[in-house]
């Protein structure tokens, strides 16, 4: 398995086009901002691309570019952060993003099993997204959360303790 | 820079060291190669390729030399089995996922990569996995990249950050799957093609050269660049008589410009070998008809007749001819046409400068060790690139202070201590108040900022210890320049030592004010005169009509030689020897680099082909070296420079320009008052940032015949498809 | 899961199961702020010398004294000093911070504002992993009440020190747990490590004097403010004081969060006692790695009847190291070469990719690891990995690099049969799993 790495926002094809937030985001926005020394803004712009990816669905060109200005940055220094990430998607997920633990803990507790029940129910393949958009699934390292291994997390909710009852259970919850 | 002794030991042999020199730094000096990919002098240590490990007493672990600086008794052990297995294992590593694709990348021959691992790699080949495979692509209209090739030294992301200051080239994704480049896979930068140059392996490549021939084919000349008055040294690249490619000088030669030069340098060349290029002379028997091919004798003796003729014959020197062509223009005016009646050709005339210059001229190394930089006008990014670098690194790298005084926030002003954001056209008021505090009201009102900014611009200033560095351009009006060039006393001291640097727009701007002594302002010497000689060609053209003979030199057709009755053509700065002297003060080669194209021939041979015509000969016997003695011996600041002195482009020579310290300038002083006084008030200021190349990017006679810069001027649009030239892409589909 | 203290009162989990021990009143009125109160009549060298008295050492997986860290911060410089909490957590195995962060956030406050008055610092950042978002929901509350009783702010406690108190948030990256990562990070930048020195001490977070600490570290700081130096020293050990806590998750009937005297003996009685057991008793113990995935993984044989102690010195005489505190115990049904192509492949995916040995050797070893899972091993392969992780290990620029190449190491060292099987047998062994 060759890894493929790949500048993945090679496709984009690049807008000048900005996006617009209500001013509540840009309310929470700029209270981000007060965090940090005034000529260091930079600081916020993990905070910031979260909120971007919260409001967008994932980080579009015209929510690059938001950032970009409300930062007064390069529209590639945003671009280079957020590439650097495993949390940040440059390109749309699901509704539900499901992130299952593989790492040791949660592999040799029943990792396994549990992927393969929810790849299969949900018909899709690790890393991949189901037709109607409603979930992604993808395989991540440790979520912190060995002692209840095995366990995912959507979105950034916990499930832990992972038995198929629970995971069945889950899905119906997800809408 | 402390110049106290150390002593450092490397592999048993003790040596004497300055204090605060880098290890790495060292060992080389000494002998000691070190292999190493990701240091680079002057950019900021980044310490990531590993390469260069060495084993220091007492020290726990290999330690990377790049990162360490010398301490009085260390030793060093750079030869050893644990050290040679240490870099045998990088290269193994760096070549894990790299193609062995050697001969057909572009750089093969010329790849730093490909070199350490002939000496310092492994043995045997262990890596039998798949590599993690990329396709080749285009970045923009010059950069081609093939990301699978890339070591990740990230140089080309400093030189972007730290020289150029636009943070265009980027690494993005993590680990293995790292990548160069930037959101959307498009480069909207200035294009200067500087992340090529430093470029340890093929990833990043030309995208104007791509395969059209291997750099050893290539039989390199060491130039001077002909765009700007930077004047970088270059390494033009040709073979059988085509130019292929200019790239900057060896990085180990750090002369004026070690690696760096702007796209228009390094990618606008085509024009040398273009087909547009004027071939024959051209003689218009009729005003307004057709200009016919006529050989060199006939074109001569006809000039010499209609110049017999004449009744005063006007010359005028563009500012990108060599000192000798422009010298001979001028000898052409006294001893030919006997009349003093010549000028140069330029949108900046540096008389007001250079005769009322208070203190030296400053060099770009000045620049970069300089303590505050204070620049008037002008917008160096656009311009002077590599002054504009030279004040980034000075600032970001080197600490210094710049002060930019400008009617738009031009992109320096980002990284500028203090920005005095003035109102359009109110640059002479600033000039004004610099000149005598007791001017700063009536100044503040013009300039429309507030007196603290002025008064902390003096603050900054007086705090200066080292080198205060005054630069400006052609914005400013004439009085205003001298004024301006004048005011060292008003600041030096025995901490502070003021330089100015000028900021003209041509090749050869500052020499050929310095032939020209003298000389006159192109439309009177046209207005004096019935017979025009040029040198090149006009900024404006109007007062030439209705000439009775006008003859000029030129490379292509241009709006001037529209109006010419004999057109010569000239030969480019590659097919000719000369000298430029650029706004250091630096004199500086060009070197022939292939033989004449068409039927060209250099200004000055030109010139004096005329003047034997008529009678006057100037004696060179065709040698460039008798042009530039007799020029030397002739321009004070010259005096006794001669060729060989100028063989070495790694340490210029720089001509000392006459100081005036203390000049009368009550009557300039007079009429800036006025001129300041006349100033409308509460303008409204430009908020806008100037665009990345709008100046750079705008096509001329020569850039324009690259085909990407048409690209450029177009804005850059990004192609359907990344992965062929976007050449046949975009200007395929508009031609 | 279990949470509990063994072997001593609990210290750090003193409020694991109190109802609303979030909360600011059930904080204090179960003793909290008291320290802080204490500490502000204190000099600043005294509250140092009072952690350096208790053997404290940093409880991120370094184990550097911290007391001694403190002491590195040129207080008088004029810069702003900074205080930054390492909540990043990414260690595998490792999720005792989790709990402390979850349930007892007034605690990491009140040890960060004891530092930040010791250190004349009046900023005070924690640095929460992307993933543990709900968590920084937890301490946005905890600051806003501890704001609004003048805890945090001007003047605190009518005092003359003023601190303010921020989170921040990751974004999905383990090498921001890397002290000088995590402070690119919270500079907004791609999280890579930076040279040392300068250490953060000096230049750290905005090239200004800078303390990085683990939250175990910090909330240990009002314990020996309260107890004195000494006596919180004599919890543990002469060179490993106080109490620390274990993370333990993998085939144990009881994983979770136990809090253990320093020097508490011992390794098998833990495991097999304290975390009742195996988890299927018919399995038998295999092996453990005690520190976080980072550190030499140990096999049963240097467990049992061994009489590990766990402390810094104790677990390094066992052949392993205490790290972030991270047990991962393994039993008889896990193969250990694929126990550690999943690790490689961790460190491969979290490898920052700023250094050749560490981005490319990662690479490298999970393309080996991936082939021999494959079936397609060869003898060599063994030899090959050793001197691919004796490459990476010295030569990188930060520690990852070690501590990718440690677990492959021992892995290789002391589970030869697992290896053996892949390499020479070209058979495939059960696969890893329940
Ligand atoms: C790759 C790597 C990951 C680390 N991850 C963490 C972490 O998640 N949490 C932590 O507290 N320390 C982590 N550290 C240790 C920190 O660099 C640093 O030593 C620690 O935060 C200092 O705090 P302490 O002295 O209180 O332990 C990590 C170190 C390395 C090299
Ligand atoms: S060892 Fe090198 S590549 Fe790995 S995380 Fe550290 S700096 Fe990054
Ligand atoms: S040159 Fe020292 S690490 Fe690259």
């Amino acid at each position: 398995m060759a890894s493929v790495a790949t500048d993945y926002t090679n496709k984009v094809l690049v807008t000048d086009e900005i996006a617009e937030f209500s001013p509540t985001v840009v309310a929470e926005m700029q209270l981000h901002l007060t965090k940090y020394p005034t000529e260091r803004s930079r600081s916020a712009l993990i905070p910031l691309l979260f909120v971007v990816q919260r409001e967008r669905g994932y980080l579009d060109n015209p929510g690059m570019n938001f950032l970009a200005k409300f930062l007064n940055l390069e529209v590639t220094d945003v671009w280079e952060t957020a590439t650097f990430y495993s949390m940040f998607n440059l390109h749309k997920v699901g509704k539900h993003h499901i992130q299952i633990c593989k790492t040791l803990s949660c592999k040799i507790m029943g990792e396994p099993q549990i992927t393969n029940y929810i790849c299969n129910k949900l018909n899709v393949k690790p890393g991949g997204t189901t037709e109607d958009g409603k979930f992604t699934v993808t395989l991540v390292e440790c979520l912190g959360s060995c002692g209840t291994a095995p366990m995912l997390q959507v979105g950034f909710d916990y499930y832990e303790d992972l038995t198929i009852e629970k995971v069945d259970k889950m899905l119906d919850s997800l809408k | 820079m402390s110049t106290e002794l150390i002593k450092v030991t490397i592999n048993g042999t003790e040596h004497e060291v300055d204090k605060g020199s880098r290890l790495i730094d060292v060992c080389k000096e000494k002998g000691s190669n070190i292999p190493s990919f990701c240091y680079y002098g002057d950019l900021e240590v980044q310490a990531s390729c590993r390469m260069c490990l060495v084993r220091i007493e007492k020290m726990p672990k290999l330690q990377t030399s790049c990162t360490i600086i010398c301490t009085d008794g260390m030793n060093v052990t750079t030869k050893s089995e644990e050290i040679e297995k240490a870099q045998r294992s990088m290269s193994e590593f760096l070549l894990a996922n790299h193609p062995l694709d050697c001969p057909v990348c572009d750089r093969g021959g010329e790849c730093e990569l490909q070199e350490m691992v002939m000496d310092w790699g492994s043995v045997e080949e262990r890596f039998l996995e798949p590599k993690n495979a990329q396709p080749e692509k285009f970045l923009s209209p010059m950069v081609a990249n093939d990301p699978q090739r890339c070591i990740v030294c990230k140089r080309c992301t400093r030189v972007c950050n730290e020289w150029m200051g636009e943070d265009e080239i980027e690494a993005g994704n993590r680990g293995a799957n790292t990548v160069i480049g930037t959101y959307g896979g498009w480069l909207n930068c200035s294009q200067c093609g500087n992340c090529i140059e430093v470029c340890p392996t093929g990833t990043l490549l030309d995208g104007t050269y791509r395969h059209s021939t291997r750099p050893w084919e290539l039989e390199q000349t060491v130039s001077t660049c002909t765009y700007c008055s930077d004047g970088c040294q270059i390494s033009i690249g040709s073979r059988s008589g085509e130019v292929m490619r200019v790239v900057a000088r060896d990085r180990h030669v750090n002369g004026l410009n070690g690696e760096f030069l702007c796209g228009k340098g390094r990618f606008a060349h085509s024009f040398i070998n273009h087909k547009d290029r004027i071939k024959t002379p051209l003689i218009r028997y009729k005003k307004g008809g057709k200009a016919i091919p006529a050989t060199w004798d006939a074109a001569i003796s006809f000039i010499a007749e209609k110049f017999r003729e004449a009744k005063s014959i006007g010359v005028v020197a563009s500012s990108r001819l060599t000192n000798e062509s422009v010298y001979a223009l001028k000898k052409f005016s006294k001893e030919v046409a006997k009349n003093d009646n010549y000028a140069v050709s330029d949108s900046y005339d540096l008389s007001p400068f250079f005769d009322n210059l208070s203190a030296p001229l400053c060099t770009h190394k000045d620049l970069r060790y300089a303590k505050t930089i204070l620049l008037i006008g002008g917008e160096p990014e656009e311009m002077q690139p590599l002054t504009a670098k030279q004040i980034r690194q000075g600032v970001k790298n080197g600490g210094a202070k710049l002060i930019t005084v400008n009617e738009s926030p031009i992109r320096l002003s980002k990284i500028a201590s203090q920005f005095l954001h003035i109102n359009p056209n109110s640059l002479d008021a600033f000039v004004f108040a610099l000149a005598d505090e007791k001017n700063d009201e009536l100044s503040v009102k013009k300039l429309g900022v507030d007196v603290k900014e002025i008064k902390s611009i003096r603050e900054t200033i007086k705090s200066t210890d080292g080198d205060f560095i005054i630069a400006f351009g052609g914005e400013l009006g004439l009085e205003a320049q001298a004024v301006c060039a004048n005011l060292a006393s008003n600041f030096a001291t025995e901490t502070l030592k003021v330089k100015y640097h000028p900021l003209p727009l041509y090749s050869n701007s500052v020499g050929a004010n310095d032939m020209m002594n003298g000389k006159k302002l192109v439309d009177e010497v046209l207005k004096a005169s019935d017979a025009v000689y040029i040198g090149g060609s006009l900024l404006d053209v109007n007062s030439l009509s209705g000439k009775d003979f006008v003859v000029v030199q030129e490379l292509f057709e241009t709006e001037t030689t529209d109006l010419a009755d004999v057109i010569l053509p000239a030969a480019s700065f590659a097919e000719a020897d000369g000298t430029y002297t650029n706004n250091d003060g630096f004199v500086q080669r060009i070197r022939q680099t292939i033989d004449l194209v068409n039927q060209s021939k250099p200004d000055w041979i030109a010139t004096s082909l005329i003047a034997k015509e008529m009678d006057a000969d100037f004696g060179w016997q065709m040698s460039v070296t008798t042009v530039f003695k007799e020029l030397a011996d002739n321009t004070e600041a010259y005096k006794s420079l001669r060729y060989p002195m100028l063989k070495d482009e790694s340490k210029p020579v720089q001509v000392k320009h006459t100081l005036h310290p203390t000049k009368d300038l009550a009557n300039e002083l007079k009429f800036l008052a006025e001129k300041v006084d006349a100033m409308p008030e509460n303008t409204e200021k430009i908020i806008d940032v100037p665009k990345v190349g709008h100046i750079l990017h705008k096509v001329g006679t020569l850039n324009g015949k690259t085909e990407q810069f048409q690209l450029l001027a177009n804005g850059n649009p990004k192609p359907e498809n990344v992965f062929i030239s976007p050449l046949y892409q975009i200007a395929g589909l508009n031609k | 899961m279990e949470i509990k203290a063994i072997g001593c009162e609990p210290l750090q989990l003193k409020r694991m199961h109190v109802k609303d021990g979030h909360t600011l009143k059930v904080y204090q009125e179960t003793g909290g702020y008291k320290p802080l109160k204490k500490a502000l009549t204190m000099s600043q060298d005294d509250i140092i010398n009072e952690v350096k008295t208790s053997a404290l050492r940093g409880r991120g997986g370094a184990g550097f004294p911290t007391g001694m860290k403190w002491s590195f911060v040129p207080r008088s410089s004029p810069k702003q000093k900074y205080v930054v909490c390492n909540a990043d957590e990414s260690e595998p195995g490792t999720f005792k911070d989790r709990y402390l962060l979850e349930r007892d956030p007034h605690a990491l406050i009140e040890g960060m504002l004891i530092a930040a008055y010791a250190l004349g610092s009046q900023a005070c950042y924690v640095y929460y992993r992307g993933e543990y978002n709900y968590l920084i929901d937890v301490m946005d509350k905890a600051i806003a009440e501890a704001k609004a009783a003048g805890l945090i702010g001007k003047n605190i406690l009518g005092s003359e020190f003023s601190c303010e108190f921020y989170t921040h948030t990751g974004a999905g990256a383990y090498i921001c747990g890397e002290e000088t990562s995590l402070l690119s990070s919270l500079e907004g930048f791609r999280g890579h490590p930076r040279m040392k020195p300068p250490f953060p001490a000096i230049e750290g977070l905005y090239a200004s004097p800078t303390v990085v600490n683990n939250v175990e570290t910090l909330t240990a700081v009002p314990q020996i403010i309260e107890m004195g130096g000494e006596a919180w020293r004599n919890l543990g050990t002469e060179k490993s004081g106080g109490t620390k806590v274990w993370s333990v998750s993998g085939h144990v009937k009881k994983p979770g969060v136990y809090e253990l005297p320093m020097g508490y003996a011992d390794m098998e009685k833990f495991i097999l006692e304290d975390c009742g057991g195996m988890l299927r008793s018919d399995k038998k113990l295999k092996a453990v790695i005690p520190g976080g995935s980072s550190v030499y993984i140990m096999n049963a044989d240097q467990i049992i009847g061994k009489k590990v102690t766990l402390d810094y010195e104790g677990l390094v005489t066992g052949g392993s190291s205490v790290g972030s505190g991270g047990f991962i115990v393994m039993d008889e049904t896990v193969d250990i070469m694929e126990s550690s192509k999943n690790l490689t492949e961790f460190y491969k995916h979290e490898s920052c990719g700023w250094c050749t040995p560490c981005r490319e050797g990662t690479d490298w070893m999970a393309k080996i690891f991936t082939r021999i899972s494959e079936g397609n091993g060869r003898p060599e392969d063994a030899q090959l990995l050793l001197d691919i992780c004796d490459n990476i290990e010295g030569k990188s620029f930060c520690p990852l690099g070690d501590a990718a190449a440690w677990p492959v190491q021992s892995a290789i060292k002391r589970f030869p049969e697992d290896f053996k099987k892949w390499l020479i047998n070209n058979t495939n062994g059960n696969s890893i799993g329940v």
